[in-house]
């Protein structure tokens, strides 16, 4: 049961069109979500991190944006072609989302209780009295204590922390397949941070849904996930169990990332940073993505685009370097020199 | 190092800073409503070093910069910069002085003017608090520009045109233009991606040893605090629970809340991973904080002692100090 793929996504093409251009936000995305297991997507502002969890959901505004190419598999059967009808019944159910900041997706003026059991009634066919006792029952297991006081407040009546936790058992009250958690923690605070970390580590293995985790903190990522995507201009650049990525990032991009973090229990005179800026998502060079803030770049990189190439099992990784061509360049440039 | 930091005279002194606002005034049977932000917290700031304060949402860790700026003014207690008191002056004193202590922001886009070029920005900084004749400011201005890594072009340009990382660029411009003492970075690299968090970090510190700048340096991030400072000061609900130098701090953090706070922080290296210490429950309100020690709520340690009398701030190890009345017991 626990490796069993639930969702799939294939060659997953988000873009955005304006007056300015096309911008390819998600431009050619693949990964696969098991059962049980957590997928991180890392990334900087603007590298398509969020639009390609908006996509999986279809709750990318359109117009402007519009999914152009690719499958959505959920279990096989494709997201994209699906009507919305059919996507109501999914979106809540099969598939749950966490946002960043919970008080932007509650109610403000309903009392929380009923808001989680309001999907309850909407997608099991609960009966009112049945859904409101699973609602306590569901804020009483992400850890907020007096959880029937709790589930007749309001959002404001909440702090950050537990307003969050309302937000988990909302999305975990179907018992969903898919959890998409963007950013759940970036607007709390360190220890309420752990908090909630620890408890959706602890309601998978209770649950055991998928969950894909979006985030731009890559200690979070390292505590949070088994297998990590690091995108970089809409794409994929590095793909890797998050064990190893760590200890041996091997994309350009993610080892400047990783260099760039000041490190809590080491002494550093100068952070390495990465020079340069994110390239336009209107206007994507033709070769490598990263290329122009590359320390390794050569004429090949600027020329054509790298593939994402499996450099080992469970390795990843869209960069020049790691192919045959690369070392042909090199030893022939080598050849020149001499 | 450390020892020579502590020698020099203080460049700003804090001393009992108290910053109360009143929510709710004293009506017919409800009591008067105050939140505590800051309560009664003293400390000094020592030229040329970098003082960092740490701590959640709520702590008070801004206030305590808006206050020593009187950006809002305190309730009470004093703020020496140089043996002057800031607290007594007047409106143009004031002023005057704020040239000598600069502020940088989180937010650059919210600072700047949208409306302004660079240029103008700079002028009007340099113009207000007099720094240089006006002929010699368009040197001056190319100059900074170089400082903070801008092209000198971009002297023409609005905010808008810029990106988050090249904001903050000029923001600290603008806070360098007046030639200040003091830099009061109020989480100023903390709505940056870390690429680029890097590189204005690298900036400051190299600013530091170029202008000889002393930074108040107000961060809820951990790691980059332990990067940039000589001194971390930790405040939990308007108190300060733990001071000290940053290497002993991080070594041998003798606060609970400072060790919970520590080994919450999520890392890359796992092996490097300390025991997670979980507290329970939320921050309380700064409203009605509790009585004893403020942390005693959440405190994994507390007794009877901690709910009953407040610790004093007191040197438990050499110029460690620490708020709690076990810590000795704690960390053996």
């Amino acid at each position: 049961m626990k490796n069993e793929i639930v969702l799939e996504v294939k060659n997953l093409k988000t873009h955005f069109i304006s007056k300015k251009g096309i911008a390819k936000a998600v431009d050619g995305i693949d990964f696969v979500l098991r059962r049980g297991e957590t997928l991180g997507i890392v990334g900087e502002s603007g590298c398509g991190k969020s639009m390609t969890s908006l996509s999986i959901l279809r709750l990318i505004p359109s117009p402007p944006g519009k999914i152009v190419d690719g499958e959505i598999l959920l279990n096989g059967k494709d997201l994209v072609k699906m009507s919305n009808e059919e996507l109501r019944k999914i979106r809540g159910n099969q598939i749950s989302m966490i946002f960043q900041e919970p008080m932007t997706s509650l109610n403000p003026v309903i009392p929380v209780g009923e808001q989680i059991a309001e999907a309850l009634r909407l997608h099991q066919g609960l009966s009112k009295r049945q859904a409101w006792d699973k609602s306590v029952e569901m804020i009483g297991l992400v850890g907020i204590p007096s959880p029937e006081k709790r589930a007749k407040q309001e959002p404001f009546q909440l702090s950050g922390g537990m307003r969050q936790r309302i937000m988990i058992a909302m999305a975990l009250a179907c018992t969903p397949e898919v959890l998409i958690a963007d950013e759940p923690t970036t607007a709390l605070d360190v220890t309420i941070q752990a908090q909630i970390l620890e408890i959706m580590k602890d309601l998978q293995k209770k649950i055991g849904m998928g969950i894909i985790f979006i985030t731009h903190d890559l200690g979070v990522v390292a505590e949070m996930c088994d297998q990590v995507g690091v995108m970089y201009a809409g794409q994929i650049v590095e793909h890797q169990n998050s064990a190893t990525l760590f200890k041996n990032p091997l994309h350009p991009y993610t080892q400047g990332l990783i260099g760039s973090l000041p490190k809590l229990y080491e002494d550093q005179e100068e952070l390495q940073i990465i020079e340069g800026t994110v390239p336009s998502p209107y206007d994507y060079p033709d070769g490598c993505r990263f290329a122009e803030r590359c320390p390794f770049a050569q004429k090949m990189c600027i020329e054509k685009q790298p593939e994402l190439i499996q450099y080992d099992e469970d390795m990843k990784v869209r960069c020049w370097k790691y192919t045959n061509q690369w070392q042909e360049e090199s030893s022939s440039r080598e050849m020149v020199t001499q | 190092m450390k020892t020579t930091v502590i020698e020099k005279k203080a460049i700003l002194q804090v001393s009992e800073l108290k910053q109360h606002f009143v929510l709710k005034k004293e009506v017919m049977f409800q009591a008067k409503q105050v939140v505590k932000a800051v309560d009664g917290i003293s400390f000094d700031l020592f030229p040329g070093e970098t003082l960092s304060i740490v701590g959640e949402s709520g702590c008070g860790k801004s206030t305590t910069g808006r206050s020593i700026l009187r950006l809002d003014e305190p309730t009470e207690g004093n703020v020496l910069f140089r043996g002057q008191s800031l607290t007594k002056m007047n409106k143009r004193e004031l002023r005057n002085i704020r040239g000598d202590i600069q502020v940088i922001f989180q937010d650059p886009y919210a600072s700047l003017n949208p409306r302004r070029t660079i240029r103008q920005m700079l002028e009007e900084a340099m113009a207000i608090q007099k720094v240089l004749p006006p002929n010699q400011r368009e040197a001056r201005m190319l100059e900074l520009m170089n400082h903070v890594g801008l092209r000198p072009e971009y002297l023409e340009r609005y905010p808008h045109e810029f990106s988050g990382g090249q904001r903050q660029r000029i923001g600290i411009a603008r806070a360098l233009a007046v030639n200040p003492k003091i830099i009061i970075c109020d989480e100023a690299v903390s709505a940056l991606d870390v690429s680029i968090q890097a590189q204005i970090l690298n900036l400051l510190k190299k600013l530091q040893k170029d202008f000889d700048l002393t930074f108040l340096f107000i961060s809820h991030d951990l790691s980059v605090v332990r990067h940039i400072s000589d001194r971390v000061m930790v405040m939990y609900l308007g108190k300060i629970v733990e001071i000290s130098d940053t290497a002993s701090l991080f070594k041998n953090p003798l606060h609970p809340y400072t060790k919970a706070l520590l080994s919450a922080i999520p890392v890359t290296d796992q092996t490097q991973r300390k025991e997670r210490i979980i507290l329970v429950g939320d921050v309380p309100s700064p409203i009605n904080p509790p009585g004893g020690c403020r942390f005693h709520t959440r405190c994994p340690f507390a007794t009877d002692l901690c709910q009953k009398e407040e610790p004093t701030l007191r040197e438990s190890a050499d110029q460690h100090f620490v708020a709690c009345h076990y810590a000795e017991k704690l960390s053996s």
